[in-house]
């Protein structure tokens, strides 16, 4: 399939064969850290990673769930009473009634063309700003054929994908043609710690960024900060020589952890188990890619 | 800041300066009654008197003087004269003449004693005409001018006394004569601005500040007598002057005292930033005072860097700057009437109401438009709307009938003679007639209250009882009458998922459309009394909590009581798109026509300011606003946790400012429901 297809018109959208469904958590305006320009960030729900610090729980899982803000609850039990919506089928509580609005389903499933519609609304707006999309997740890669399809409807306005890495080489070969842009996450260099921090380990990833860098293609590498497993030097140096040959085509942005990482895992019922990471500050020192050239910026 | 400006700074906000503070008698009205003093020989007599009793006080290391140290002004009338006025007439707010720009350039340049002269000669006019009350009024106007002279001799020899020769030199020149350098100017506005605050108006705004200083400044600079660093000083200290007495100033909440300053602008094709306005947002940066409250008029001239620098400002959390844009502000106030210098000169009054300094005695806030009473009104009415459209028409005529109520309500307007604000207002001398009467321009500005909730009811009602026909009136009536109790699904319905203002929803949005549009055409034909217009606007003022407080629910899910959005923003609970879609959504064509001013007003959450990128991205999203027809845009950064935590703990947040409707205020100062509406605001912060 060609994808590198020409303005979209109602004519073409009325042929286009498919409409891949897609699960998705979250669109935001004006995301400012996430590619050149005023965008728009689109949350792709699922991911095959499940990183210590993650502070997008919600985006792990590929399916829709209950996300519930306890604090400010009255406790008044209404969306405990069994109701007959087929949105809360199997959720084990009403999503449509509560009155402070504290629950909600985080995800939901969308064809890549309403999406696109919904979207494309501000592409003026975008293109003015010189910014356009940004798909990201959980992992967008983790959805491709929904990715794919979404950023055909989504061309010829500016397209960039932020993701870990870690997709099938010809998935991720594919992004990397479509997208004008992209956002590569880098969180270790050395396998077992990969592993130990992020359920998996870094082989297909470094071969991706690998594929990344000999394109030539301009990126923008993402360094998250994570005080005590990834910010020592030695890590740090390997990455910044990672990234040295690719100095001409990539930036380096560097994420401080974001100490606000737990908040959400309540919401989900589930337990952060990041603590340990909130009582250190981490090492934001861009002197080791400074000093290789890299262009690197503290976001 | 300088050793000298910090040490001025601490002793302010530290509140020293309180301990030269003063009362005055306060029975002085009984004598005036006893006397058959007219209102104008009141004025008069009570400046001359309060003045009399400022006494001299020099700060330490200050350069600009004057302190005010009489506290409360008596009142001029005793409280049956004063009942006796209000029953006669329509009295606006306190009765004194307030929220409007006087032309201090004029007097700065020429000096007092040369505009006393010019009183003299008029007043000689008047003698010849047989004008009698013309002659009283100049006879006040004059021994203003002479009670300000001598309090101003009272400083020089207070200078002189203490060794500030620098002063005393400084004083020997103005007010007596017009300012011949930077320094001299700013004194010299000193003492106007103080002397209006005496005479009892209120809400003085302070206008174009950097365009009528800006020569002085450059002169300066050109022959070398002063340099950018000094007169960056000499700014702070001034600005400082504006945080001083303000604590003293009437308003609904501490902070509501209309010090408004205006930077920038366009005239002739070209954008009048200039090295004054980039000192003033950098002064007002480094100070972080709630006081001077910038704005700043942009354009398509403008060029970027003006909007990022107003940002870097943004990001201090003052909540200031406020911008208004010239290409829709002016042509619109052209078409109201405006002759094009003046539109092109418009300042806004103490929060967002577009005005013209020095000509104009409008009062812009002189009435409000409850949108969502009207809403409610037609919604409870005992007549079978069978299509939305009969149900909008119904809306649209008692928009009218409401219109027409408030018109009504505002005639025979009587002011407070105010003689020493006249002699800053055009024609006043000339004419020999006070300012309360009148000026160039005299018209009279509607706010409109809760435009976000009743175009968001009318999407509720147009969807669910007339598209999907999932709701009856009987039941939605029902649900609103009781405030939803036992609607709760209902009610999450609409708060949550019903269509709001704020999403880049064409359908909804031509729905503020309209109820813009209508306003726009109510007020189109209206006159009031002084032969002045009536202007629809987008602010709100305290409306939102006063408008809110008496209303039942609402069908956009709002419940009894709970406040509307301040100015012209969505709905207080409604989860919008973000951002890009408010600016879309809220930049209506219609603005050009209800531009009475009341800003889209915008959280952001602190963080998002952090580095230079994302600063000229939050920028070029103000900038998108005005390009897209936007007229006027209020951005603040603000945190929610520490204004929650501030609540909790006010003793440690002595500093921290936030924006109330149209001024900012210090957070701790305010009655809690007006720090509950910021934090409710800040709930969807993006």
């Amino acid at each position: 399939m060609n994808y590198n297809v020409s303005p979209i018109n109602s004519e073409m959208i009325q042929t286009q064969p498919s409409y891949t469904e897609g699960c998705i958590f979250d669109i935001k305006e004006l995301t400012v850290h996430d590619g050149p320009g005023v965008r728009v960030t689109i949350f792709l729900k699922g991911c095959p990673l499940s990183c210590i610090w993650c502070h997008n729980p919600e985006g792990i899982s590929p399916k829709p769930e209950l996300m519930i803000r306890e604090n400010g609850c009255r406790h008044c039990g209404m969306c405990l009473k069994p109701c007959n919506h087929p949105e809360c089928q199997g959720l084990g509580r009403c999503i449509k009634i509560c009155p402070l609005g504290l629950i909600q389903k985080s995800g939901y499933y969308i064809s890549s063309r309403d999406l696109s519609e919904k979207i494309l609304r501000l592409s003026d707006v975008l293109d003015s700003l010189h910014g356009g999309y940004t798909l990201s997740g959980g992992e967008p890669l983790f959805q491709p054929r929904f990715l794919f399809d979404l950023i055909s409807f989504l061309k010829p306005h500016h397209v960039a994908i932020e993701t870990s890495g870690f997709a099938e080489t010809h998935i991720f070969k594919k992004a990397m043609d479509l997208a004008d842009l992209i956002l590569f996450d880098i969180k270790h260099m050395d396998p077992e710690a990969h592993k130990k921090g992020t359920g998996v380990d870094n082989n297909l990833i470094q071969s991706n960024l690998s594929l990344l860098i000999s394109s030539g293609k301009p990126f923008i590498a993402r360094i998250p900060i994570i005080p005590g497993y990834n910010d020592d030097p030695a890590n740090m140096r390997a990455t910044a020589q990672r990234l040295k040959e690719a100095k001409d085509n990539v930036r380096v942005e560097l994420l401080p952890y974001n100490p606000f990482a737990g908040a959400k895992y309540p919401m989900l019922r589930r337990i952060y188990s990041g603590q340990e990471f909130d009582k250190k500050v981490p090492n934001l020192d861009p002197s080791f890619f400074d000093e290789l050239g890299l262009e690197t910026v503290i976001l | 800041m300088t050793e000298s400006v910090q040490k001025l700074y601490d002793f302010i906000r530290e509140k020293r300066h309180h301990k030269f503070r003063k009362e005055f008698p306060y029975d002085i009205a009984q004598g005036f009654a006893d006397l058959h003093l007219s209102p104008i020989e009141r004025m008069g007599q009570r400046f001359i008197a309060v003045m009399a009793a400022e006494g001299p006080v020099i700060l330490e290391g200050e350069h600009i003087v004057l302190l005010r140290t009489i506290k409360a002004l008596p009142p001029l009338f005793t409280e049956e004269e004063w009942q006796d006025i209000k029953s006669k007439h329509y009295i606006h707010e306190h009765g004194y003449v307030c929220n409007i720009s006087p032309n201090y350039a004029l007097t700065i340049a020429s000096g007092l004693e040369a505009r006393k002269k010019e009183v003299i000669a008029c007043q000689n006019q008047c003698l010849l005409s047989e004008d009698k009350e013309g002659y009283l009024f100049l006879k006040v106007v004059a021994s203003d001018i002479d009670a300000l002279l001598d309090l101003a001799d009272r400083y020089r020899n207070e200078a002189i006394r203490i060794g500030r020769l620098d002063i005393a030199a400084i004083l020997e020149r103005v007010p007596r004569y017009g300012a011949t350098n930077f320094l001299e100017a700013l004194q010299f506005f000193r003492f106007l601005h103080f002397s209006l605050w005496i005479e009892g108006e209120y809400h003085n705004t302070i206008g174009r500040f950097d365009q009528y200083l800006f020569p002085y400044l450059q002169n300066d600079l050109d022959n070398g007598t002063l340099t950018e660093e000094q007169a960056f000083d000499l700014l702070e200290e001034f600005f400082l002057s504006f945080n001083r007495d303000s604590d003293l100033y009437p308003g609904v909440q501490q902070g509501d005292n209309g010090q408004s300053l205006v930077l920038g602008g366009t005239a002739l094709g070209r954008d009048l930033f200039n090295k004054l306005s980039e000192m003033c947002l950098r002064a007002s940066k480094e100070l972080h005072l709630i006081d001077p409250k910038i704005n700043i008029r942009v354009s398509s001239l403008t060029p970027d860097r003006v909007f990022e620098l107003g940002t870097e400002l943004t990001k201090e959390g003052l909540g200031f700057p406020q911008y208004s844009n010239d290409d829709v502000v002016i042509p619109a106030l052209i078409s109201l009437g405006y002759q094009a210098n003046d539109a092109q000169d418009y300042v806004v009054a103490a929060c967002w109401e577009f005005i013209v300094p020095g000509k104009g005695m409008d009062i812009p806030n002189i009435a409000a438009l409850n949108f969502p009473a009207i809403v409610d009104h037609c919604i409870h009415e005992p007549v079978i709307f069978e299509h939305f459209e009969q149900f909008l028409e119904e809306i649209k005529k008692q928009i009218f009938i409401e219109v027409n109520k408030l018109a009504s309500d505002v005639k025979n307007l009587w002011m407070i003679p105010a003689p020493f604000m006249s002699l800053l207002m055009e024609g006043c001398i000339d004419k020999a007639r006070d300012i309360s009467y009148g000026c160039k321009y005299n018209n009279y500005g509607f706010h409109g209250t809760g435009i976000s909730t009743a175009v968001d009811s009318l999407a509720a009602i147009r969807k669910y009882i007339y598209e999907d026909k999932s709701l009856s009136w009987a039941e939605l009536l029902d649900a609103i009458d009781k405030d939803f109790a036992g609607h709760e699904e209902l009610l999450s319905k609409l708060r949550y998922e019903a269509p709001k203002m704020g999403n880049a929803d064409p359908k909804t949005d031509s729905l503020a459309s309209f109820l813009l549009s209508t306003f726009a055409d109510a007020t189109e034909n209206l006159h009031n009394d002084r032969g002045g217009r009536i202007r629809a606007g987008t602010g709100s003022a305290m409306y939102y909590i006063w408008h809110a407080r008496d209303l039942g629910a609402s069908p956009d899910g709002r419940r009894k009581g709970e406040w509307f959005s301040a100015n012209y923003s969505p709905s207080l609970f409604a989860r919008v798109a973000g951002p890009l879609s408010i600016v879309k959504s809220f930049a209506r064509p219609e603005l050009k026509r209800t531009i009475n001013g009341g800003p889209l007003t915008m959280e952001f959450h602190s963080t998002l300011f952090q580095d230079k990128d994302s600063i000229e991205k939050v920028a070029s999203l103000v900038r998108l606003f005005m390009k897209l027809g936007g007229h006027q845009f209020q951005l603040n950064a603000v945190n929610r946790e520490a204004l929650l935590d501030a609540q909790l703990h006010p003793e440690r947040y002595g500093n921290l400012i936030v924006r109330v409707w149209g001024w900012s205020a210090y957070f701790v100062e305010l009655n809690k429901e007006y720090q509950d509406h910021v934090i409710r605001r800040t709930e969807y912060s993006f």
